[in-house]
C-alpha cells in the first residue's frame, strides 16, 4: 500500500501589496491520509510561511476553508490526499481561492463581502411566533414540518455551491442565499415570510438560477439545494 | 491510478468530462440548454427573414433554390439536432421545477434518447421525401396537444409567486415543446413543402394555419426573447446596462413578431 505521494500543487497566489498575481509551484512529501489543510500547512512550516489560506474548525463545520481544486469548489479539510489522488487521477493540484468575493491574499477573499448576500435574505426568525403551549417558552416544531427542510438546516455557508452555480455571481444573490430564504419561509416558527418572498422573486433571485444543480453536486454537506430552489419557483 | 480514458485525451471532450466531475452532468446539460437556445434564436430570425420573402414568390423559390444548391439538405437534418434536444430537455426542466418530478436523472437518459429517435426518425422522412399529409389534420392534432400541454402548466404554476412574465416563459416553452419538432417533421414530409411559394401561400389562406402559424411566432419570439434577457442579467449588474438591454432586445424581438405577423396577414 502506498503510505506517501509525492505531489505537485500549483497555488494561485496573490500579493495586495505589490498588486501582483502569480501561480507558485510547490512539491511535497503528504501522507496518505494527510487533509490538504494539513498539506498547506506543512507548506507553511517547511517551505513558505508567507502562502496565506484559511481555516477554523477543521471539521467540516465553519465553511472557512473552502477552496477550488483542479476546479471543483470543496472544503480542504476534508479531502485526504489518497482521495484526491484517486478522484483526481494525478498527484499535481491547481489550487485557487473560491471567486464569489474579492481577493484578500492569495486563497483568502473577503468573506465579509460573500456573506452581504446571505444578509439580504435575512437569515433569522424576523418575527417569531409566539409559544403554542402555555408551558414552554419556546415554539415547538413538529417532526413533520422540520421533516421537510432539516436538510436545509445544515448549510454552513462554504459558499462552494455558488462558485459552482451557472449563474455568474455578478447579480445572483446565490444557492445558499436562496436556500436561507426558503428556510424561513417554511419554518412555522417565522410569521414574516412576505419579506422573504419579496426577495426570492426578486431579480436577482430565483430567476436567476436555472436548474443546472451543480449546487447540489458540489455542496459537502449533501444538501439538494437545488431541490429547495425548485420548490420556491413551484411555489412554497 | 485509474487509467486515463482515450476520448479524455482529446482536449475538448476532457474540458466537458472534467466539468461534469467537478460539477456535474447537469450542469453541463444547462450550458447545452443555454447554447441551444441561443442557436434557436438566431435559427428563428434567419427563418422570418427568409420567409419574409414570400411577398415576391418568384424571388422566394429562386433563394430557396439557391440555398437547397448552397446547404446540403444533411445541414437542414443537423439543425434539427438543438431543436429537439432543447425543446425535450425544456420539458424536463419544467418537470423538474414546476412538477417535483425528483427522478431527474432517468428523464434526462430519456431525453437523450428521445432525441436520437427524432432524428433517425426526421432522417428516415427526408430521405424518404414525398410524404402526402393533411396539413389541417397533422396541425389540430399537435395544436390541441400543445394548447392541452400550456393549459397543465397554467393550472400548476397558480400556486408559484413568481412574475407573470416568467410564468409566460414557461407557459410558451410547453406550447413549444411538441409544437417546434412538430414544425420541424412537417417541412421535411415533402421537400417541396416548404419551398414552393404557391404551396405555402395556399396553406396560408386557412385561418386555421393563420392561428397556428400566429401563435407559434409569437410564443417562439416571447420564449426565446425572454431566455436572451434572461441570460444577460445573469452577468450585467448594472441597472443602466440592463435597462439598455432590455429596450434593445425587446425592440429587436418586436420587430422580427411584426415581420412574421405582416407575413401572415399579407395573404
Ligand atoms: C424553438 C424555439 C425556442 C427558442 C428560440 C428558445 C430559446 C431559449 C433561450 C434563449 C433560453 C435561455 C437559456 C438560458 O436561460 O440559459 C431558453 C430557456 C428555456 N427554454 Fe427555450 N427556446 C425554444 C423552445 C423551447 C421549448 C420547445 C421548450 C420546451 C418546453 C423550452 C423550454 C425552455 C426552458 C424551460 C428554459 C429555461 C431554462 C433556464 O431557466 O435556464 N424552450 N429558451
Ligand atoms: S448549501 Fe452546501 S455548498 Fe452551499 S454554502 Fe451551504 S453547505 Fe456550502
Ligand atoms: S441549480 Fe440553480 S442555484 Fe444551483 S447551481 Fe444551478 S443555477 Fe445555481
Amino acid at each position: 500500500m502506498i503510505t506517501t505521494y509525492q505531489i505537485t500543487l500549483k497555488i494561485h497566489r496573490y500579493d495586495p501589496a505589490l498588486q501582483k498575481h502569480w501561480t507558485q509551484e510547490y512539491q511535497v512529501e503528504a501522507g496518505r491520509i494527510m487533509r490538504f489543510v494539513d498539506v498547506l500547512r506543512k507548506i507553511n512550516d517547511e517551505q513558505d510561511p508567507t502562502l496565506a489560506w484559511g481555516s477554523s474548525c477543521e471539521h467540516g463545520q465553519c465553511g472557512t476553508c473552502s477552496m477550488k481544486i483542479n476546479g471543483k469548489p470543496l472544503l480542504s479539510c476534508e479531502l485526504l490526499v489518497e482521495n484526491a489522488v484517486d478522484f483526481f487521477n494525478t498527484t499535481t493540484f491547481e489550487i485557487e481561492p473560491l471567486e464569489v468575493a474579492p481577493r484578500i491574499r492569495d486563497l483568502i477573499i473577503d468573506t465579509e463581502k460573500a456573506y452581504e448576500r446571505v444578509d439580504r435574505v435575512k437569515p433569522y426568525v424576523i418575527d417569531p411566533a409566539p409559544a403554542d403551549h402555555d408551558d414552554v417558552e419556546e415554539n415547538q416544531i413538529s417532526p413533520e414540518d422540520l421533516e421537510r427542510y432539516v436538510d436545509a438546516t445544515r448549510c454552513i455557508n462554504c459558499f462552494c455551491c455558488s462558485s459552482a452555480c451557472i449563474s455568474s455571481h455578478r447579480t445572483f444573490l446565490g444557492p445558499n442565499a436562496m436556500l436561507a430564504a426558503v428556510v424561513r419561509v417554511m419554518d412555522p416558527r417565522e410569521r414574516e415570510k412576505q419579506q422573504r418572498l419579496d426577495v426570492l422573486y426578486n431579480e436577482n433571485g430565483v430567476y436567476r438560477c436555472h436548474s443546472s444543480k451543480a449546487c447540489s453536486f458540489v455542496c459537502p454537506k449533501e444538501i439538494d439545494v437545488a431541490h429547495f430552489i425548485a420548490l420556491a419557483k413551484e411555489g412554497l | 491510478m485509474k487509467q486515463q480514458s482515450r476520448l479524455g485525451t482529446i482536449p475538448g471532450i476532457s474540458y466537458v468530462q472534467k466539468t461534469a466531475r467537478n460539477r456535474g452532468w447537469p450542469y453541463v446539460v444547462a450550458w447545452l440548454h443555454r447554447i441551444t437556445g441561443l442557436m434557436l434564436v438566431l435559427y428563428v430570425f434567419l427563418h422570418i427573414l427568409t420567409l419574409s420573402g414570400l411577398s415576391d414568390p418568384v424571388g422566394f423559390e429562386q433563394k430557396m433554390q439557391w440555398f437547397q444548391k448552397l446547404i446540403p439538405l444533411f445541414f437542414d437534418w443537423f439543425l434539427a439536432i438543438p431543436v429537439i434536444f432543447h425543446s425535450l430537455n425544456g420539458g424536463r426542466l419544467i418537470l423538474y421545477e414546476l412538477f417535483g418530478n425528483r427522478l431527474d436523472q432517468p428523464v434526462l437518459r430519456g431525453v437523450m434518447v428521445g432525441s436520437g429517435l427524432y432524428l433517425l426518425m426526421l432522417a428516415v422522412i427526408m430521405i424518404m421525401g414525398d410524404q402526402s399529409v393533411s396539413p389541417f389534420l397533422f396541425w389540430v392534432y399537435f395544436f390541441l396537444a400543445s394548447i392541452l400541454c400550456g393549459y397543465l402548466v397554467t393550472l400548476r404554476l397558480k400556486r408559484s409567486g413568481a412574475t407573470l412574465l416568467w410564468k409566460m416563459q414557461r407557459v410558451s416553452g410547453t406550447f413549444l415543446f411538441l409544437m417546434v419538432p412538430a414544425h420541424m417533421l412537417f417541412m421535411h414530409l415533402d421537400p417541396v413543402i416548404g419551398r414552393d411559394a404557391q404551396l405555402i401561400l395556399t396553406r396560408l389562406q386557412s385561418p386555421f394555419i393563420k392561428l397556428v402559424d400566429l401563435l407559434l411566432v409569437v410564443s417562439v419570439l416571447y420564449h426565446g426573447g425572454y431566455g436572451v434577457i434572461g441570460v444577460c442579467r445573469d452577468y450585467l449588474s448594472f441597472r443602466g446596462a440592463q435597462l439598455a438591454l432590455l429596450v434593445l432586445i425587446t425592440t429587436l424581438f418586436f420587430g422580427f413578431g411584426l415581420i412574421g405577423v405582416k407575413l401572415l396577414f399579407l395573404v
